[in-house]
């Protein structure tokens, strides 16, 4: 029998060249940025020297004619300062409002929410005009993507951003369009806990299953995960999207409130007392007693000291409120306790002593604390992130995550009918079958929905969408195959198909509380100052990377098995469309370029189909081989 | 009918994952053929891929996860092999036989009566073990019977299909009703 010959995975012939990419942990708190830099995955700094970005942003207003962003903003630690002083234009916790609609946002905010009309996103009104949750995000991201693009002396190829693992798919597209309007490439949305068990993972190499345990500033994620040989398999996750250290200060802070007598606060007093709430929650992590002293505005000064001890009272029913998840995690990863190798601590909160105390009881182990619980999302992300762009990496990872949420679709008398469970692992499509209910019946609302609830009005509603056109038919007669398809995203597509006539509808699940690509475009276009010529180039320019990422995948993809897997006139066909897309790329006609690529991707489709089996076969038979050394 | 899949070579879920075709599944070398397999095709190892690539990637990746949760669990295994047969079977299926109807109706009674207990959970408990410990029976007698259907004895396919109907709808009640004695294990825990 020949011997086949076999490449090494993922090898190209093009010139090996370090292509630059960042993670980005864009917290409810703070965010930072983090990138490879001579094999070590680091934070990066500000010219200051300070790691961490306080996800702060003041408007002052619009942005003159010729910069690149629509506002004049204050982000970080000098917004921090000026918060109190402007706390109605500096926009604090931005991350607890992505994705969510007018109602979510009323409880425990300042700010003066508005509907505005042909959206259904609701906007903070601000010195400078209305802003989305998105907008303001992308402020964030655009002075993190500065500061990584200072230090590394170049634009950067790609980037991958951290969600929360309980994030729902509103939040992630929410995410996913800031950094778009940041003009980041994102190469992957991954999860803050699976970032953390790849920091850790990596450096220590231990095999088993690990819980990692995150208490960020607005969210918490539980998430257990198994390492085997490279392989990050998580196996459940829950969590709580809307509880954090931010609700550890707003239970001092109405400590405060009651013992200082405070009724009516304004916004700039309760900014204040949320400030001395934090800073006494920070020093308690230390000390066993701290002074609060607070600025009432009228010019008193209201003191008050506040122990340990009565801390640990206000916020213990908060700590033991992520234990309900952690229990929840463990029964759908089908592990006790015992089988739990260690547990990780992630994100500012699990500094606070009685959070390491309580965790530390209910998984029977000491928690590991060994990487700075702010930074070790971003350097996970940045290490995900040079793999994703290209980079060789000397260790073979691969992470297989999970959908946090279930997610189905309505059915009649106002059920939720399920699709995907809660923890599948992702990518995942799935199909099921409905009919209709009336005779005659020629169009179906499909109303998407995320949640573990039974009732439709317990779980969020993702989107709604038609299916008409259906042939009249006795009802039940019909069969309308809705298939639901979550990418490596997390992000979700929904599409519906009527068998016995082929009728078809399919959207891109645009979430009920999402921006629109009409808005996303304008917001863009506001950002290049409404030069017509601004959008025009960067969309010429959005184009010609995608044709070189096409043409350069090709070459190394006929390289590799142009020979085992075509004929040669196959060769000639797909060679030839490949110069012509090269060619036309030099121009600068967009469409052009872009009908070519389609033009492409028909050519190659084949060959694109037969590579996939071909590499599974590949997978398959290293297998075999193993076996048989081992015997 | 003779829908016998032994010599039928199309692509199914064990042979995607490059096993037999079989009840009885070896979990290490599932675990690692899917490993494997989607270290080349997972959509990370095309995230600078063409969008055509990137497309065909996480189709190829779903199809992948959907196969190892078939393979993975043995009342979807058992689903999928009577599937591979050409029998699907519907949710009302009245091939289960009376004596096993009283067992199931008695089952749900108790545990419905769990939480009227002096001590709910350990009464939940004793039920979840008694559900498990059928639910290893079943699987022996899957086993034992899928064994014959595969094995190249040909002549008694329709009477060994017979028989393991009803032995896979069992499983599937079994199956529900532990999931649903989790579920109440979640919400008293959650009420503690």
């Amino acid at each position: 029998m020949a011997l086949l010959q076999i490449s090494e995975p993922g090898q190209t012939t093009a010139p090996h060249q370090h292509k630059l990419a960042a993670g980005i942990d864009l917290g409810t708190t703070n965010s930072l940025v983090a990138s490879l830099r001579s094999g070590m995955a680091e934070t990066i700094a500000d010219e200051n020297g300070q790691h961490l970005l306080p996800s702060v942003v003041q408007f002052l207003g619009k942005q003159d004619e010729g910069f690149h962003s629509a506002y004049q903003t204050e982000v970080g630690y000098q917004a921090q300062q000026n918060a109190s002083a402007d706390p109605l234009n500096t926009i604090i916790s931005v991350k607890r409002y992505m994705g969510r609609g007018l109602d979510d946002l009323k409880k425990h905010s300042i700010y003066n929410f508005v509907a505005e009309e042909d959206s259904v996103v609701p906007r903070i009104r601000t010195i400078a005009g209305d802003v989305s949750a998105v907008e303001v995000s992308a402020e964030i991201l655009k002075t993190l993507k500065q500061r990584a693009v200072d230090a590394l002396g170049d634009d950067l190829t790609g980037a991958v951003i951290t969600v929360p693992a309980y994030f729902d798919d509103a939040q992630r597209q929410a995410t996913k369009d800031a950094a778009k309007l940041a003009g980041l490439n994102v190469l992957r949305l991954i999860n803050e806990p699976t970032a953390a068990a790849v920091a850790y993972g990596l450096d220590s190499g231990s095999e088993g299953t690990h819980v990692i345990y995150d208490l960020g500033g607005g969210t918490f994620d539980i998430s257990i995960l198994k390492l085997t040989k490279g392989v990050f398999e998580v196996l459940s996750t829950a969590g709580d999207s809307a509880l954090g250290g931010d609700d550890l200060d707003h239970a001092i802070a109405d400590w405060i409130l009651t013992e200082a007598q405070i009724n009516d606060p304004d916004a700039g007093l309760l900014r204040r007392i949320l400030d001395a709430a934090r800073q006494a929650k920070e020093t308690l992590s230390e000390q066993q007693s701290t002074t609060l002293s607070i600025d009432l505005g009228n010019g008193e000064v209201w003191e008050s000291q506040l122990s340990l001890q009565q801390l640990e009272k206000l916020i213990k029913p908060l700590i033991r409120k992520t234990l309900v998840p952690c229990r929840r995690a463990l029964r759908d990863a089908k592990i006790e306790v015992e089988d739990i190798q260690d547990v990780v601590m992630v994100g500012g909160s699990t500094r606070v002593p009685l959070v390491r105390q309580m965790v530390g009881e209910f998984f029977n182990t000491e928690p590991l604390v060994d990487i700075d619980p702010d930074k070790v999302v971003a350097i996970g992300a940045a290490r995900q992130a040079d793999v994703l762009v290209g980079n060789k990496s000397e260790d073979d990872m691969l992470l297989l995550d999970v959908t946090p949420l279930s997610l189905g679709l309505e059915t009649m008398g106002g059920l939720a009918e399920k699709v995907i469970h809660r923890n599948t692992t992702i990518p995942v499509a799935r199909a099921q079958d409905f009919t209709t209910f009336k005779d005659g019946q020629t169009a179906m609302a499909i109303h998407v929905v995320q949640g573990e609830r039974e009732l439709i009005s317990d779980c969020r509603s993702l989107a709604r969408f038609e299916l008409r056109g259906i042939p009249p038919m006795v009802a039940g007669a019909a069969r309308i195959r809705v298939t639901f398809q979550i990418d490596a995203d997390g992000l979700l597509s929904v599409s519906a198909r009527e068998e016995t006539s082929g009728v078809e509808s399919s959207i891109q699940v645009k979430p009920s509380y999402g921006l629109s690509d009409g808005e996303i475009e304008n917001m863009l276009k506001d950002s290049f100052s409404h030069a017509q010529d601004d959008i025009d180039a960067r969309k010429l320019r959005e184009e010609q990377v995608e044709a070189d990422r096409v043409v350069e995948a090709l070459l190394a993809a006929l390289a590799e098995d142009g020979e085992a897997l075509l004929s040669v006139e196959e060769q000639v066909v797909i060679q030839q469309a490949i110069d012509e897309l090269a060619e036309i790329a030099k121009n600068s006609d967009q469409r052009a370029i872009k009908l070519k690529i389609e033009h492409v991707d028909k050519v190659t489709a084949e060959f694109a189909q037969r590579r996939m089996d071909a590499s599974i076969n590949k997978a398959l038979s290293g297998q075999r081989v193993d076996d048989l050394n081992n015997k | 009918m003779t829908n016998s899949i032994k010599n039928n070579h199309t692509e199914n879920f064990f042979s995607l994952l490059g096993l037999p075709v079989s009840f009885s599944v070896d979990k290490k070398s599932l675990t690692e053929n899917y490993h494997d397999i989607q270290k080349s095709i997972h959509p990370d190892k095309f995230a600078n891929a063409s969008d055509l690539e990137r497309r065909l990637s996480v189709q190829k990746a779903a199809q992948i996860n959907d196969a190892l949760e078939t393979l993975k669990n043995p009342t979807q295994r058992s689903i999928y092999l009577l599937s591979l047969y050409g029998i699907e079977l519907g949710e009302n299926n009245n091939s289960v036989d009376p004596a096993f109807l009283m067992e199931q109706m008695e089952l749900r009674e108790n545990l419905s009566q769990v939480s009227d207990k002096a001590d709910p959970l350990d009464a939940l408990d004793t039920i979840l073990e008694d559900v498990k410990s059928r639910i290893n029976q079943t699987i022996n007698s899957l086993e034992t019977l899928f064994q014959q259907l595969l094995s190249d004895d040909e002549k008694n396919e329709d009477e060994l299909l017979k028989k393991l109907t009803p032995q896979v709808l069992k499983m599937q009640f079994l199956n529900r009703l532990q999931e649903e004695c989790m579920n109440k294990e979640e919400d008293l825990a959650d009420q503690i």
